[in-house]
């Protein structure tokens, strides 16, 4: 499979590197040649110095032999004439493209209905806002996933003290309690392990595990996790995602306030909002948090557009007890740094843009695909095939690739966690947890056979 | 720097070139000679060696080679693969010293392709087949073979690729480095059977038609035979041979070009144009000096002049006539060869035409900017501006390259050799030709030069083949510092 990256920026740097290693053909073309440099020495791809919306530099990557195009410069018009030129270039290539400004958003549709005829529009905003209401919905989890039209919801939480649950090996678990998850994976000291019956879970770590839906409350309170329902939030920075944030959370009737730094903006936001109480401050101000009784929020989320005031608000905030903190990051080397200061709920537009894009480039059956803590593994959806290798044996039987466990089975809607002996049929849904360097070797078995005649 | 996993590396490559002495040995079963006992006590040494090197520096795999790790690797990869090579030589006991070995060894990996044998055509036909064999390997480089077929490397190869073709512009054909390094083996390998082919169709034989190709698409220039090319005298050799010299010295990403159907690539890259012009010119200069004292005929003149400045220029070494002899404009113009090369990304060594190129139009601006102290100029290749950078490393290869060559030949007179064998030596050695002037000029061989003397070209050769810097820099101290 070919696909051209147009943007050499952090997502299409990440995106590129996630590609290579499953073995894809990918070109990246940018204009700054010390990005394209970046991108060549470190990731096993081909390089084009130029504007990416220019037709000749498209022909030369290859776009006619290509697969998959994804605009994802910083400039939407730039994304959007790649996508056009590429439908000109070549009709039927697949086109993802990154679109942030609010004024296209009524638009999303019409792109895909008239030219530049783009498949999917990614909007990093909508997808980050999207994230943290999911992080608000469920008590302290870090990082939320949601597979089957989210019936089956794969969570990560930290365990951030000892409990019952930590110091004994998995296998004894359910002795302790019934209700014991699937728990996929452990990310202890930055490195993912794939829990065996002997392991066990420590204090510090961060827990993956699968649940239903429905029990999802009773999983949580197994890891002592309470629900606390959210009445008032506070949001710091009145940017384009503290906007769509604010206007969300009104609509659900929570007491939300926004502060703002810029007058001007503050006006803006004003305009824009009905019940929310815009704040004209700076968000890292102590006396000015006390003043707008930041101490007794459910919830407070830090949205600036810079990654410094972010992270020194939230950790104000932490001191002067708000239970429920999310952080808005950008740079991804940050990101290991967050939990040793005790930051741990992380949002970042780039991570969700990655994550959407994800989704739509896998290939075979793949309904829908997200990575998590950072790039390691991936959780993937996927409908079983009649000529794929995993149906009709138990699964202990399946000569599964290491680094790869299957966390649910969804059969006529009803999702089921499966044992060793339980068999997949075709047209069954599969929920897939898969370490990096197993990914391709997924993908071929969920591929139809016949692709490859 | 992580040694430990340098070594590792190291190890696997040693272990490979073990396992490519396998084809030697199916040309010794099939003459039925002696020597293939030495090659099974070789190939065992060798094959065992890699495996230790590979288990003692046993360390954890990696994503990520950088670039001086990846330089480290390639530059101690290649003396491994040196020294490891010179086994089946020395065993056999043609050779009579373990410098005499490495020496022939080391110029067959390089692509040189000087001699230190008297009488090559006493040589196993076994050991004939390794030294062009090895021409082979070396020309198109070990280590982007090891990039293609070996798995292993994967991302790293990017760092590797470069240490060991160093071109100004970095080409890559294919979006993974795996397959770049394959396509160019492929369409290496195809001009090689198709030379093959041609060789067999004048009359050569099996044997000595793979040979000759494989050490003229390297550029190498071993040949199996004392007089060389000139042997055969047979106009249909020669134009063969030179027909592929030129294609060896023109940038391999051309020719992928062409096998996909672009022949006019060759025209519109400016390099291989300015190849072909140079070629041109510099024969028909040759040719005219030539005329009338040397060969009587037109026809001979533009046969023995195209021949001889074809195989210099590409850094081959093919010898059908004594340019000592000829007149000294002759001899001036074939030394200006030896340093100018071929083009860059083709299998020849030399400073490449691409860096001349860059070089002659940086004077062209510098005399362009006194006479317009306030344009803005850029150099072009090609219609693309080329970036500072390039242009530093340009000036600064050439700086490196002719000091290295002044130093080592001021070092090799030093060991009582004459000025014009001094030079001669050196400058062959650094361009991975063969031939040089003097006493080892293209009927003469290297066997008589002071063992220090050999020790001192087999470094020059290496620091040619892998065009300076990837050796250099291991005399920098910085490069140690942690």
């Amino acid at each position: 499979m070919k696909i051209l990256i147009v943007g050499a920026g952090e997502v299409g740097f990440r995106i590129a590197s996630h590609l290579a290693h499953e073995n894809k053909d990918v070109v990246v073309i940018d204009n700054d040649p010390e990005a394209v440099r970046r991108v060549a020495e470190r990731i096993d791809v081909q390089v084009i110095t130029g504007s990416g919306s220019n037709p000749i530099l498209l022909e030369e990557a290859g776009i006619k032999q290509a697969d998959i195009l994804l605009a994802v410069t910083n400039h939407d018009e730039t994304n959007l004439v790649a996508c056009l030129m590429a439908s000109i270039l070549a009709p039927t290539i697949k086109k993802l493209a990154r679109v942030r400004d609010a004024g296209f958003d009524k638009f999303h549709g019409s792109f895909r209905d008239f030219p530049p005829n783009i498949d999917t529009i990614i909007s990093p905003e909508i997808e980050v806002v999207k994230t943290i209401e999911q992080l608000m919905s469920v008590p302290g989890a870090v990082d939320i996933n949601e597979f089957a039209n989210g019936r089956v919801k794969f969570v990560g939480i930290h365990l951030e003290e000892e409990t019952g649950l930590t110091d004994i090996p998995l296998s004894e678990l359910s002795k302790v309690n019934t209700s014991k998850p699937l728990i996929a994976a452990i990310v202890r000291n930055e490195k993912l392990i794939i829990p065996r019956g002997n392991d066990q879970l420590k204090k510090g770590d961060l827990v993956y595990f699968i649940s239903e839906k429905d029990n999802l409350s009773k999983t949580l309170a197994f890891f002592n996790k309470q629900e606390e329902p959210i009445k008032r939030a506070l949001i710091v920075g009145g940017g384009r995602i503290g906007r769509r944030l604010a206007s969300s959370l009104e609509k659900k009737s929570i007491h939300t306030k926004i502060i703002e730094k810029d007058a001007a903006q503050c006006k803006l936001l004003a305009d824009s909002l009905d019940k929310a109480v815009v704040l004209h401050g700076d968000g890292s101000d102590q006396a000015f948090l006390n003043e707008v009784n930041a101490g007794n929020m459910d919830i407070l989320i830090t949205l600036t557009g810079d990654e410094e005031t972010n992270i020194l608000t939230s950790l104000l905030a932490k001191r002067m007890g708000v239970k429920k903190i999310i952080t808005k990051i950008n740079k991804f080397s940050y990101f290991p740094l967050m939990s040793a200061i005790g930051l741990q709920q992380l949002i970042s537009p780039r991570l969700s843009a990655i994550n959407s894009i994800l989704r739509h480039i896998r290939r075979g059956k793949v309904i829908s695909a997200v990575s998590i803590i950072g790039d390691q593994a991936e959780v993937m959806e996927a409908v079983a095939l009649e000529t794929s290798d995993i149906v009709g044996k138990p699964l202990d039987r399946l000569s599964i690739p290491k680094g790869v466990l299957i966390t649910g089975i969804i059969r006529n809607d009803q999702v089921t966690i499966p044992r060793g002996d339980s068999v997949i049929e075709p047209g069954d849904q599969i929920i897939i947890f898969a370490m990096r360097r197993a990914i391709p070797k997924i993908e071929k078995i969920l591929s139809v056979k016949l692709e490859y005649f | 720097m992580r040694w430990r996993y340098i070594m590792n590396i190291t190890g696997i490559l040693v272990f490979f070139l073990g396992f490519l002495m396998f084809f030697p040995l199916l040309v010794g079963l099939y003459y039925q000679e002696k020597v293939i006992t030495v090659l099974l006590i070789s190939m065992s040494i060798t094959i065992l060696s890699g495996l230790c090197i590979f288990i003692f520096s046993k360390s954890p795999p990696s994503d990520y080679i950088s670039q001086r790790e990846g330089m480290a690797i390639v530059a101690i990869g290649w003396m491994a693969v040196g020294l490891f090579g010179a086994l089946p030589f020395y065993l056999s006991g043609d050779f009579p010293h373990f410098v005499d070995a490495l020496f022939e060894s080391v110029s067959g990996f390089t692509t040189t392709g000087s001699s230190i044998l008297p009488d090559i055509e006493s040589l196993s036909k076994t050991l004939l087949f390794w030294r062009s064999f090895i021409q082979w390997l070396g020309g198109m480089g070990i280590i982007v073979l090891s990039v293609a077929i070996l798995p292993f490397l994967g991302v790293g190869g990017m760092q590797l690729y470069k240490a060991e073709v160093p071109t100004p512009v970095p080409d890559k054909l294919k979006p993974h480095i795996r397959d770049t390094a394959m396509t160019l083996w492929k369409v290496y390998g195809v001009f090689t059977v198709v030379e093959i082919v041609l060789l067999m169709m004048g009359g050569m034989n099996l044997f000595d038609s793979v040979c000759h190709a494989f050490t003229t698409m390297p550029t190498g220039g071993f040949s199996t035979k004392n007089a060389s090319i000139a042997h055969y005298n047979s106009l249909y050799f020669d134009s063969v041979l030179m027909v592929f010299m030129v294609f060896a010295g023109i940038n391999f990403s051309l020719h992928y070009q062409m096998l996909k159907g672009k022949p006019l690539a060759f025209w519109k890259d400016s390099e291989c144009r300015f190849f072909l012009f140079a070629l041109c010119a510099l024969i028909t200069i040759v040719s005219i000096n030539i005329y009338g004292n040397v060969y009587q005929t037109v026809g001979e003149s533009i046969r023995f002049g195209s021949f001889q400045i074809i195989s210099i220029i590409t850094t081959t070494g093919f010898a059908t006539a004594d340019y000592e002899q000829w007149p000294a404009m002759s001899q001036i113009i074939i030394l200006l060869c030896m340093i100018v090369g071929a083009s860059a990304g083709s299998t020849g060594g030399g400073v490449k035409m691409l860096r001349i190129m860059l070089y002659l139009k940086y004077c062209y601006k510098s005399l362009f900017s006194t006479i317009h102290p306030r344009s803005v100029k850029h150099i072009k290749i090609g219609g693309n501006a080329i970036s500072e950078d390039v242009i530093q490393s340009v000036l600064g290869f050439l700086g490196l390259y002719m000091g290295i060559f002044i130093v080592c030949s001021i070092l090799l007179s030093g060991l009582g050799l004459d000025f014009m064998t001094s030079i001669g030596a050196v400058a062959s050695a650094i361009g991975n030709i063969g031939p040089g002037f003097g006493l080892v000029g293209p009927v003469d061989n290297y066997s008589h030069l002071p063992y220090l003397g050999k020790w001192l070209l087999i470094w020059c050769m290496l620091i040619g083949r892998l065009e300076i810097f990837t050796v250099i820099i291991f005399l920098v101290p910085e490069f140690w510092r942690k």
